[in-house]
This record gives structure tokens, C-alpha cells and sequence, in this order.
């Protein structure tokens, strides 16, 4: 018998009211709403107006619906160019802050403060630095007689896409960064110590000590790196607004228009639980890839 | 029995909350009235001078203009909306449509003034017969121009184009001064702005974008066919700046401060904005021409409603026969440059002191809406067919490509209900 909070109860018991307030808030911010969108992707659902059941319709809709498909290669496009690209920065900056040495907590902190920024914010900021008018990046190229006219960074699509996986580097690096850097100084410095000795140069220790002994960190920053950049919406949002062309939607953009442009909350939650299903089996197959090796 | 010191604090607390609502009650309700950001220059200043005269308070709230339409839809939906809305007039049958708004026919019907309204706004107004909201600000466009450019290219500061022929003729000529500046400007990225300056070319020169029913879509007219070959010209001939293909509209005006274009579609809020910013810009306005001349103009603005869940419909009501009065319309809209939604007040003192008033006041009473319960997916939507098929014709692959790809997708969305 255990007492807890002047009652007492079978030990047993004690473990469930531990995770009651874990198990409360998973209920009502997840599972609750993931079953009401569950259920709204059943319905003909208008955002004004009356819901009726309308079955597996929405389903079949969406597999023949191009524009949604087109949506899911585009952020499968973006995802690939973006997770290798925050991953391979985040971990030359791990690299680099992961030493003690004089400052270096300055700049992990400026490494990293971009993070603590809202999304829609540093688009906001990035747009400004972006804008052929008053933008930064056109006048300094400008004033360097590299251009004679203002540069549409967002114009075309590739350079759209550029432009934006140069803000995501710069907002979301620092949070892989962090991520990299605690299991970095996991591992324990014996081994280089014992390396060095060894005759092991810097190179040599950085691959054959500190990339296996970091599988699992990796797995996780990719992980996470990868579900954020399928999830991409504001950076699109604010700064192309889908354009040039309609060739830079991101699927979540997409239920964004199916729910509050078009007003089809049922076709919006059939695409997210669409999304949601292509997440868990992508993310299944990066983490068979990245399992410790038997 | 004692009680502890936090329940009387709170019942303190109650009290006085009870006592100040009463002295609220007391003094008059409070209106909600939302609007979209645009007009917020002009409303803010309307809001301050009625809740300093009246007990009925009016709470204002400005949203942002792009994201109004998912706002109020969202607001209706969640059973939170707003006693009174001014929403762009293009918007009332689709929320008409969806039951969101009042009938105020019987008390539109019933107010002296009724005949004179402005026309496009009534007949946007309307859905199934019955009327929905009345008009509270008008916005027609025309073509804006700059007189010492014009003067600079050897042309004739006066004798504005009255054909488009003549319009890509001189915005070459403008273009062709060099040193950044440009013949015509426009904003290529944003769907509304281009129905609101583009259509009308097309409209002038005897097409349109809808059948006369409003049902079908007729995009395959050459009236539109040439008036986007023009823009693609004039854009690949580089008479217009780079910058055109990726404004969203919020370089819908400020290009034009610059001194350095010649031309571009605008509405009647430029005048004023100009005259009081840019006093040193010499500005001439003129109708939108069509091919073999002829003009035409959008009819644009905002409507003011109330939504069905509105809790004050006889304040609201008040508040709205205000606006219409000759105190709004003349003392603070045309004042403060934009045009009268009445045709009775459309002369008025300050129409007089500045012919290009009386311009834009011409082109509101001759201007054309189009009708559709689907405007906002088919043009205002930054992803829709409309804006697609401009910038597949301006910038893209070309008119003929950009034409048939926006048929396709306005017979998809015109087709459902």
C-alpha cells in the first residue's frame, strides 16, 4: 500500500495516476481531435452549412485529384533537398561550437537563436530581405555592378525554392545543432584519447568515432527534421503564396485551400489523414534504415 | 461561519464586475463591425466620429484584407460573428448563399434614398430575389498616368490613350527613356487587382469573363485573348519592370510613387493617397480604354451587412443608415477622396474642387461587377484559375496555353453548387 496525496491505494495503482496528466493531455490535444478529423473526412463537411456522411467519397475524390498529388511531390522534392541540407550544416556547426574553447557560447547562442523566432516571422523577415524593391540581397548585388537589375529571388521556381531552403537553413540548423551537439559530448573522450594515440588525425576520429557512436542522434534529428519539412506550410505561405505558377504548394498549403478557400473541411481532414498515413510509413522505413545494427 | 478571505475578494470582484456591466448596459450596446484592412484608413476615422455622438458604441475590428473572406466564414461557422461586416461587395452572394447574412430588403427598400444606390452593388446584393446588404464604399478603376513622363517621351500630357493600340504605343515610347523607367505597371501576382484593372479592357472592347447569366465562364473571347497578348508583349518587350510578376498586390501603388512609370490601372483611392503624399508626382487620370475605344471600369467597393448571428440587428441598422447618410458619404468619404455610393451625392463640393473625382465617379456609375457565388476560388484565390491563367499568358507559356488550362479549371469549379 502506497499513500499518495492522503489516500491510500495498491502500489500498482500509483503508476496510472502518474501518467494521468500525460495520459489527459494526449487524450484531449490528440487523440480526440485526430478521431473527430477521422470523422470529418467521412463527411461532406462545409465550413458554412450543415455536415452530411458522404462515406469513403472524399478518399476517392483525393487519389484523383492531380493538384493534391502534385502537392505531395513537391514537398517530397523540398523535403529531400531540405533534411540533407539542415543536417549536413547542423552538423559542420556541431562540429565547430562542439570544443570548449573561448566564446563558444556565443556562438552557440547565435547559432541557435534563429530557432527561438516563429516560422512566420522569419518569413516575414526573409520576404523583406528577398523583395526586389527593398531587399538586401538585390541592392548588394546590385551596388557590386554584379546585376543591373533587381533579382526575383521568388520569380522562378527553382529559385523560389533556393531562396526558401536558404531561410529554413538559417531558421531551423540551430535546433539540429543542439540535438547533434548532446550526443556529441555523450561520447566519451577516452576514445579519442585513446585514437590519438593511435595516431588518428581529426578526420579519422570524426569518422570512425564520432559518426557511429552518433547513429541513434541521427536517427532522431533526421526524423524530425524530415516530418517538419513535410509539414512545411508558413515559410510557402508567406513567402510564395504557392507561386510562381501554383509550382511551390506544399500539401499541408493544400488542405490549408481544400478547408479555407474552398470551404471542404471533410476534403481537408481526408488529406490529413492521408498525410498522417504516408508519415508513419516513411517514418517507419527511416528508422528500419537508421536501427542499431543487430 | 467565516468566510475566507479569497471568496470575499472574489465576490468583491463580481460585484463590481456586475455593477460596471450595468453601467455599460445603461450607456448603450456595444456593435461589433468588422471591415478588411484596406479601408481601414477611412473607416477608423467614420467609427470615432459616431461613438462620440451616439450611446450605441461600435467596436471595431480590421482584419486582414486577404485572409477576410476565411476569417468571417470561419467567425459564422463558430457561431462568433460580428453585428455588422463591410465586405468587398464582389463577396455578398457567396455568404448570401450560405445563409450567413441578414434579409434587410423591406428596410433597404424603405429608405428615401433607395433608388439612387449605387446599381452594381445592389445587384450584388441580391440572391434568390431577396437583398442582403446595401453599398457603403465605392471603388471604380481607371487608367493612372504620369504627366511629366508623358512630357519627357514627346507625347501629349493632355490627350491621354483613348485605345489600347495607343496605350502599348506610349508606354513604349515612356520605356523607351531608359534609367529605370518604365512604360506599365501592374500586379501580376494578385488575382483581384487584375479584375478590378484588367477586365476592363476586355469588358471595353465588347468581351467578358462570364456568360450573361453568370452560370459559365467565356474566356475564350478575343477580346481577353488580345488584351493578355498585350500585357505579354509589353512585359517581354521590357516596357513593364521585373518586379510585376511577383507583386501580390502589395505593390499594388507605391511603384508609381517613384516617379519612373508611366501608367498603370488603379482605383479612386490613388487620387487622394497622391494628392496628399506625393503632392510633387503631376498625375493625370482617364477611363480604361478598350481596342477600337470606348471605355469601361470595375465597379468595386464594399457592401455592409449583418450576419444572421448578429445580436443587435436594430442598432445595427441604425449604424448602417448613418453610414449612407449625406453626413458619411459626402462630409467623410468624399472628403477624404473616394467617391459616394449614392448618385444623388456623387456631385458634391469636393467632387468639384478636382475633375479626376468626377472621373472616377463616371466610371463607378458606367462600371461593371461580374456576379459569382465562386469569386473568391475562381479570381481572388492566389492558387486560382484566374490568376493562373494571367500569369501562364504574361509570363509564362503563352495566351493560347494559359487560356484553355483556365477554362478547364472555372467550368470545374463552376460546376458545383
Amino acid at each position: 500500500m502506497l499513500t499518495l496525496a492522503g489516500i491510500k491505494m495498491p502500489r500498482r495503482w500509483a503508476g496510472l495516476f502518474f501518467i494521468l496528466p500525460c495520459l489527459a493531455v494526449t487524450t484531449v490535444f490528440f487523440i480526440v481531435p485526430l478521431l473527430m478529423t477521422v470523422w470529418m473526412s467521412l463527411n461532406t463537411w462545409p465550413l458554412l452549412g450543415h455536415p452530411s456522411f458522404s462515406g469513403l467519397k472524399n478518399y476517392v475524390d483525393l487519389f484523383q485529384d492531380e493538384s493534391f498529388w502534385g502537392a505531395v511531390l513537391f514537398t517530397a522534392k523540398y523535403t529531400l533537398v531540405v533534411t540533407p541540407a539542415i543536417f549536413l550544416f547542423a552538423f559542420a556547426l556541431a562540429l565547430l561550437v562542439h570544443r570548449s574553447v573561448r566564446f563558444v557560447g556565443i556562438f552557440r547562442t547565435a547559432y541557435f537563436l534563429p530557432v527561438v523566432i516563429g516560422m512566420t516571422t522569419a518569413s516575414l523577415l526573409w520576404t523583406w530581405l528577398f523583395n526586389d524593391q527593398v531587399g538586401i540581397f538585390s541592392a548588394v548585388l546590385m551596388d557590386l555592378g554584379l546585376v543591373d537589375e533587381p533579382v526575383q529571388w521568388l520569380g522562378e521556381t527553382n529559385s523560389a525554392l533556393a531562396s526558401i531552403v536558404v531561410m529554413v537553413l538559417w531558421k531551423a540548423a540551430g535546433f539540429t545543432m543542439v540535438i547533434l551537439l548532446v550526443g556529441m559530448q555523450a561520447i566519451p573522450t577516452d576514445l579519442y584519447e585513446a585514437a590519438c594515440l593511435d595516431g588518428a588525425g581529426w578526420w579519422a576520429q570524426v569518422r570512425y568515432i564520432t559518426v557511429p557512436m552518433m547513429r541513434r542522434t541521427f536517427a532522431l534529428a533526421l526524423t524530425m527534421s524530415f516530418i517538419g519539412s513535410f509539414l512545411a506550410f508558413e515559410q510557402f505561405f508567406v513567402m510564395t503564396r504557392g507561386g510562381p505558377f501554383n509550382s511551390t504548394i506544399t500539401v499541408v498549403h493544400w488542405i490549408y485551400r481544400a478547408s479555407f478557400t474552398y470551404f471542404k473541411l471533410g476534403y481537408g481532414a481526408a488529406m490529413s489523414v492521408v498525410l498522417l498515413l504516408m508519415l508513419l510509413v516513411l517514418s517507419g522505413i527511416q528508422l528500419y534504415l537508421l536501427r542499431d545494427e543487430p | 461561519m467565516r468566510i475566507p478571505f479569497w471568496v470575499r475578494k472574489l465576490a468583491g470582484g463580481l460585484a463590481a464586475a456586475l455593477l460596471a456591466s450595468g453601467a455599460h448596459a445603461q450607456a448603450g450596446q456595444e456593435i461589433t463591425f468588422w471591415i478588411r484592412a484596406a479601408d481601414a484608413g477611412f473607416v477608423e476615422p467614420l467609427v470615432k466620429t459616431w461613438n462620440a455622438k451616439h450611446a450605441n458604441q461600435v467596436a471595431l475590428t480590421v482584419i486582414p484584407s486577404d485572409d477576410f473572406v476565411t476569417k468571417f466564414g470561419t467567425a459564422v461557422a463558430g457561431g462568433a460573428a460580428p453585428d455588422v461586416v463591410a465586405i468587398d461587395l464582389i463577396f455578398v452572394p457567396a455568404f448570401a448563399q450560405a445563409g450567413q447574412l441578414s434579409d434587410i430588403g423591406a428596410e433597404a427598400r424603405s429608405l428615401p434614398f433607395a433608388k439612387s444606390l449605387s446599381p452594381s452593388h445592389v445587384r450584388l446584393a441580391m440572391f434568390d430575389g431577396k437583398q442582403y446588404a446595401v453599398p457603403f464604399s465605392a471603388e471604380s478603376s481607371f487608367l493612372l498616368y504620369n504627366k511629366a513622363l508623358f512630357k519627357r517621351a514627346g507625347l501629349d500630357p493632355n490627350k491621354p490613350p483613348t485605345t489600347m493600340a495607343e496605350l502599348e504605343a506610349d508606354a513604349k515610347k515612356i520605356a523607351a527613356l531608359g534609367g529605370g523607367v518604365k512604360g506599365f505597371y501592374f500586379s501580376g501576382a494578385c488575382g483581384g487587382c487584375n479584375i478590378f484593372t484588367m477586365t476592363p479592357y476586355v469588358w471595353a472592347s465588347g468581351g467578358d469573363v462570364f456568360s450573361a447569366d453568370n452560370k459559365r465562364e467565356t474566356l475564350d473571347n478575343p477580346a481577353l485573348r488580345n488584351t493578355l497578348a498585350m500585357y505579354r508583349r509589353m512585359w517581354k518587350d521590357g516596357v513593364m519592370p521585373s518586379g510585376v510578376k511577383t507583386d501580390n498586390g502589395s505593390n499594388f501603388i507605391s511603384p508609381f510613387f517613384s516617379g519612373k512609370i508611366g501608367m498603370q490601372g488603379t482605383g479612386a483611392f490613388a487620387i487622394g493617397l497622391l494628392k496628399k503624399e506625393h503632392p510633387e508626382i503631376d498625375f493625370g487620370v482617364t477611363p480604361l480604354p478598350g481596342e477600337k475605344g470606348g471605355s469601361s471600369s470595375f465597379a468595386g467597393g464594399d457592401s455592409i451587412a449583418i450576419p444572421v448571428g448578429s445580436k443587435h440587428k436594430k442598432e445595427a441598422w441604425d449604424f448602417i443608415t448613418w453610414c449612407l447618410s449625406e453626413e458619411v458619404q459626402v462630409e467623410q468619404f468624399a472628403k477624404n477622396g473616394s467617391i459616394p455610393v449614392r448618385a444623388d451625392l456623387a456631385d458634391n463640393v469636393y467632387s468639384k474642387q478636382d475633375s479626376r473625382f468626377a472621373m472616377a465617379s463616371a466610371a463607378m456609375q458606367a462600371g461593371r461587377t461580374p456576379y459569382s457565388v465562386h469569386f473568391n476560388q475562381l479570381i481572388n484565390d492566389p492558387n486560382g484559375p484566374w490568376l493562373a491563367m494571367i500569369q501562364e499568358a504574361v509570363f509564362g507559356k503563352g495566351v493560347d496555353v494559359a487560356i484553355k488550362d483556365g477554362q478547364a479549371k472555372f467550368r470545374q469549379i463552376l460546376a458545383t453548387p
